[in-house]
């Protein structure tokens, strides 16, 4: 029965416990014939990257888990197939025996998750703890997540969540077939807070269209009580973003989230004296 | 051959409490054979105990439901222990400065830089024993000081701190280092004059508040809290599920702050930016917006509070004519004025809660007794203690073995098996220093001050005084011995505590420690003690939030090395004082107290209710026993809605049992206290502080500076885990030497003005000195401010009063004066700083032999560089 991994970026809080157990795992243990000992330091079978997203006061931080895809055409089985194989559950293994000297393997992943062991002369990598799923258990990289943001287990009980992911790099996803699925990826927000300078005050209910200028799709929202708006997981591209309250002349501006998240700042709105 | 995969599980508390309280109890599994730790996971509840036999508790509101889970939820900071007790750090063998010489010269002046020689642990207890008699003849007891506080492992028999008071409770006295409240400054010193809330200051009726928040509440306000970093190392990641859980179920999180931290990153609905230490101008003019506009419960007051007409008079500018208005308030705080009033109107209109975690810059810099008592103030206004309008926090929830303080469902008993514990037992004795003044009470005796200082004290304490050091008739201190050596790096002033350790007057430090580092370089004899791994113990969970726990710690692998623990190490020096006689007279035999170790582990179970469950024997097998959740939890009366519903049956414990917006008793004790009087107030300097950025010392040091509690250490531990240095572009930047330094997060308009990028190597400095760090250019900090975590080894270049600092402990370089006058706090966040660039290849022409030292950038500073032909 095939394993698979889910990752769900909206339970992730950052704390690295994954990353910090694979060490613990990995370092200084020997899990022939599945993974001879990482070295301390450098290598990073699991390693969560973080992303600060947009600008003060509206600042977010984002948290993805990087690891073996556990591919069903992984580009390191074609690269070096005598000393990689797949697992009947779908576990990608690198048989530390038959890779020795093998250091192209260490280029061959697209994911960059194999790493070369100077010292053993051996490409590395996660190996889902295949010697703890032999044993009945489960990763400890997945034991010991309090949230729940990294799962493994069969594919068909995890049939609705795949359904909805994402592959990590989704170019990708036909050609390698990854094993590891992401839940709510983060895309780009669009955010401000509208004000009325002249009163001083923040206004609340402003309606706030957001036309992306390529596709043309509109967003619409309302200022929330502290006068913020708050676009979430749109696109990065270029909008056109109107600003509507009763009483005041509308304002018309532009912004683009193509590199990054976008705070545009206050919005300054005037009373419609004309 | 191939290894052992489940190897054999036993259970570890890997907490830092200390004092004998426990927390984070994970499974460890061993390999017996190979004398080695495989791997560190959760304790599973549910191994032995059935959900039905926990009781398992769950919270059920607007549809979903929150429960406990059946494993422990450790942190990283947990997973990371192995290489805590394998470190390059580890202290290998007895060590003696090389130009200390007990019988010659003792070259004082020379501590901190000079090197150390190994000495075997017998010629290391005959020196300690004769300096003892030595001192104790020469200048009397009390001139030895004890500094046994701090943050240690946890461990009960072989507690990291105050062995040494055992003993010396047993061969006269010695003056004690009392510590401070340092983790609830301005709660302690001014939340407790409006609101009573004793030990600590912070609300001490926090039971179902999580259930009361998730049925009614509408916010909660994260002021300068972090629960994503700070329980991690007092309770684990139940402080992070409740985030999440908020989200789940709509509780708008509003984080105030300087910065955007872990849990702000993550969790939060709102940032409202708010500069370091200007809280109480924020807070100011959120009490004006509601009177102006008059959203607060003036019924409620008038039936819960005294003096409120007294504060709203100030408030509204009466006493010094100047109103707190929102834009008065933006102009110190920067805080938007019209953000200020739709907070303001946001709060009145909705059942907020307030949420901490301790530390930062809200609660630890000078006059943090306003803050903290304003927060109280504007909670009082619209209703304390109504459903879904509390205080409350995300750790501590069995401090003091106080069953009233955790906010989730309580288990039945909070186990205490103290009988085991071996260190400081809270003996008392006459002679006593704040540790906040320490410095000066070396170099400038006499000094005084008032309460014990001793955090846990009731609110009258801090009325008594003045105390003196030292006692009339008895000398000034000569000799330290320590088992908490982080004092430069977690204390105020740390630069006047390096001049202070190198001061003539005293004769002998001696420490002992598990790794070497911090004021263990002020030692003239250092012994090796061990990790938790390496003895046998008993430890409790009781801060999990799921259930509490005891559990019996079966030894993992053998003492490192030549080290001991600390009781056993204590123990080499008993015996040998034994050979003087007298009141050294079979010391060894009486400082052991008659039991072996495992019969005060057995003692410690007994004294649990484990034992009417098991016998000691089966407790031993099992190795732990939780308890469940308290019967009919959901009926315990929610927060503070006993005073809310009926303040006259149910009063607060200040003088009038109610909230004080006029404090009677300050009044009364200090009527000339400036920066603390009866009223909370606005505070611009004094009491030795200039910590403005608009007074004249901020245009020399424009920066307020962040010094959070720490996200990958706990305080000053676990700064060497090459696990976490290896981290980056978080945890360490990498300088151009190859030297990992601490890392200071910078705004990118301050960057730009300055010149700064990400990896630029710069001094943080004010005239106390100045520590280096590695840039972050980031939109984590606000303009103005800058953050860098605290707790970062020590590495000295230049020591003392105006010296430079390598490795970024910034508590050298904040004030030496306390929190006010009559409160003798620690100010260790949001004080003034600039920041410029450094040419890190100059420095090291310049300073030759400390940027010379051997350095493992992977581990930092590693014990061997300091260690005569180990280099």
């Amino acid at each position: 029965m095939g394993k698979v991994f889910v990752f769900d970026v909206s339970k992730c809080s950052g704390c690295r416990n994954c990353q910090i157990a694979c060490k613990d795992e990995h370092v200084d243990n020997d899990w022939s014939p599945y993974a001879k000992p990482q070295p301390d330091t450098g290598q990073f079978w699991n390693r969560i990257e973080e992303k600060v997203r947009g600008q003060v006061p509206k600042v977010k931080v984002a948290y993805t888990l990087h690891m073996c895809q556990h591919c069903d055409d992984a580009p390191c089985m074609k690269a070096a197939p005598e000393a990689v194989y797949k697992r009947e559950d779908g576990l990608v293994i690198i048989d530390p025996d038959k890779a020795k000297g093998c250091e192209k393997l260490a280029n061959a992943c697209p994911y960059g998750a194999i790493f070369w062991n100077e010292e053993l002369e051996l490409p590395q990598k996660c190996t889902g703890c295949a010697h703890l799923i032999d044993a009945g258990q489960i990763p400890h990289c997945v034991d010991v997540c309090a949230h729940g943001a990294i799962r493994f287990g069969d594919e068909e009980e995890f049939a609705e969540e795949i359904a909805q992911a994402q592959a990590l790099v989704p170019e990708r996803a036909d050609l390698d077939r990854p094993r590891v699925y992401y839940l709510n990826m983060p895309k780009r927000f669009l955010a401000g807070i509208v004000i009325d300078p002249e009163e001083d005050e923040v206004i609340i209910g402003a309606k706030v269209t957001a036309q992306n200028i390529g596709t043309g799709e509109v967003l619409v929202t309302q200022t929330d009580e502290f006068g913020d708006f708050w676009f979430h997981q749109v696109s990065a591209a270029q909008w056109r973003v109107y600003v509507e309250a009763d009483g005041y002349m509308t304002r018309v501006f532009e912004e683009s989230t193509t590199e990054e998240d976008r705070n545009t700042g206050p919005l300054e709105l005037y009373r419609n004296a004309l | 051959m191939e290894q052992d995969v489940t190897g054999t599980p036993i259970v570890k508390g890997l907490g830092f409490d200390s004092f004998g309280l426990g927390s984070n109890a994970c499974t460890v599994d061993v390999d017996r054979e190979n004398d080695k730790i495989i791997r560190i996971r959760p304790l599973h509840f549910d191994e032995h105990q059935t959900p039905e036999e926990l009781n398992a508790w769950k919270i059920e509101a607007r549809g979903k439901t929150f429960e406990p889970g059946f494993k422990t939820l450790i942190s990283p900071l947990s997973l990371c222990y192995k290489k805590r007790v394998y470190s390059k750090n580890r202290i290998p063998y007895p060590l003696k400065r090389v130009d200390w010489d007990p019988d010659g010269e003792r070259n004082p002046q020379n501590r901190g830089t000079s090197k150390y020689e190994r000495i075997s642990w017998d010629e290391a207890t005959d020196i300690i024993a004769a300096e003892i008699k030595r001192v104790q003849e020469t200048y009397g007891p009390a001139s030895i000081l004890l500094e046994l506080d701090g943050h240690g492992e946890t461990k009960m028999v072989h507690a990291p701190h105050g062995c040494q008071s055992r003993m010396f409770d047993l061969i006269g006295s010695y003056t004690l280092q009392t510590r401070q409240p340092d983790s609830w400054e301005g709660w302690y010193w001014g939340a407790k004059h409006i609101w009573g809330m004793d030990p600590l200051g912070q609300n001490a009726f926090q039971n179902n508040v999580i259930k009361d928040i998730s049925e009614n509440g509408d916010a909660v306000l994260f002021w300068g809290a972090d629960p994503e970093t700070t329980p991690l190392g007092w309770g684990g990641m139940m402080a992070s599920r409740i985030c999440f859980w908020f989200t789940e179920i709509g509780v708008k999180q509003v984080h105030i702050a300087p910065d955007v931290n872990y849990t702000n990153a993550v969790h939060a609905d709102k940032w409202i930016p708010v500069l370091p230490n200007t809280d109480a101008a924020l807070q100011l003019a959120i009490a004006y917006t509601w009177i102006k506009e008059g959203t607060y419960d003036q019924e409620y007051l008038d039936t819960h509070a005294v003096g409120f007409e007294n504060f709203k008079y100030y408030v509204m500018g009466g006493e010094d004519g100047v109103p707190k208005t929102p834009k008065w308030a933006e102009a110190i705080c920067g805080v938007p004025s019209y953000t200020i009033k739709a907070f303001a109107r946001y709060w009145a209109q909705h059942a907020v809660s307030i949420a901490h975690c301790n530390g930062g810059s809200y609660i630890r810099s000078c006059f943090a007794h306003e803050p903290a008592r304003l927060e109280v103030a504007l909670l009082g206004m619209q209703g304390l203690g109504k459903p879904g309008a509390n205080q409350f926090k995300f750790m501590e929830w069995t401090l003091y073995g106080i069953p009233t303080v955790t906010p989730l469902p309580p288990s039945v008993e909070i186990p205490d098996p103290s009988p085991a514990y071996r260190g400081w037992y809270r003996s008392f004795p006459d002679s006593f220093i704040p540790k906040t003044m320490i410095p000066e009470a070396i170099m400038d005796p006499p000094i005084q001050w008032y309460g014990h200082l001793s955090a846990g004290m009731p609110r009258p304490d801090q009325f008594n005084g003045p105390f003196t050091f030292p006692l009339e008739g008895n000398e000034r201190l000569h000799m330290i011995w320590s088992d908490s050596p982080c004092w430069e790096t977690c204390w105020n002033g740390g630069n006047a505590m390096q001049d202070a350790l190198r001061d003539p007057s005293i004769e002998f430090v001696i420490i002992q420690h598990p790794w070497l580092e911090n004021d263990c370089y002020f030692a003239d004899i250092i012994l090796p003690t061990n990790t938790k791994f390496e003895t046998e113990d008993i430890g409790t969970d009781n801060d999990n939030g799921q259930w509490t726990l005891i559990y019996y710690e079966q030894q993992a692998i053998q003492p490192r090395m030549e080290s001991m623990s600390d009781m056993e190490a204590v123990g080499e020096v008993a015996k040998k004082l034994e050979k003087y006689g007298g009141i050294y007279e079979n010391l060894y035999e009486r400082y052991m107290g008659g039991k072996t170790c495992e019969e005060y582990i057995q003692a410690g179970f007994e004294n649990t209710g484990a034992a009417q469950k098991m016998d000691f024997e089966e407790f031993k097998e099992k190795q732990y026993y939780a308890f469940p959740t308290k019967e009919d939890w959901q009926d315990m009366p929610a927060g503070l809605i006993g005073f809310y519903e009926d303040p006259e049956a149910n009063p607060l414990s200040t003088p009038s049992g109610k909230l004080e917006y006029y404090s009677t008793a300050l009044a009364q004790n200090f009527p000339d206290d400036k920066e603390r009087g009866p009223i909370p107030h606005w505070i611009d300097q004094g009491a030795g502080h200039e910590e403005r950025q608009y007074l004249e010392r901020g245009r020399k040091y424009p920066f307020l500076l962040v010094s959070n509690h720490p996200r990958w250490r706990v305080h000053a531990n676990l700064d060497d885990v090459t696990w976490f240095r290896e981290m980056e572009e978080y945890v360490k930047v990498t300088g151009p030497d190859g030297y990992k330094y601490e890392p200071v997060w910078v705004h990118p308009k301050d960057a730009g003005k300055l010149g700064l990028e990400s990896g630029d190597i710069v001094r943080i400095y004010n005239e106390r000195g100045s520590v280096m760090g590695g840039v972050r250019v980031t939109e984590r900090i606000m303009p103005g401010a800058i953050s860098q975590d605290h707790g970062a080894r020590v590495d000295g270049v230049v020591l003392g009063t105006g010296g430079l600092d390598r490795g970024g402990a910034n508590n050298l370089i904040a004030p030496t004066a306390t929190t006010s006058r009559h409160a003798a706090g620690e100010v260790t966040s949001g004080f003034l700083v600039n920041i410029e660039k450094v040419d890190v290849f100059a420095l090291a022409e310049r300073y030759p032999e400390a940027f010379g030292r051997p350095y493992d950038p992977d581990c930092g500073l590693i014990a061997s560089s300091r260690l005569v032909g180990e280099e």
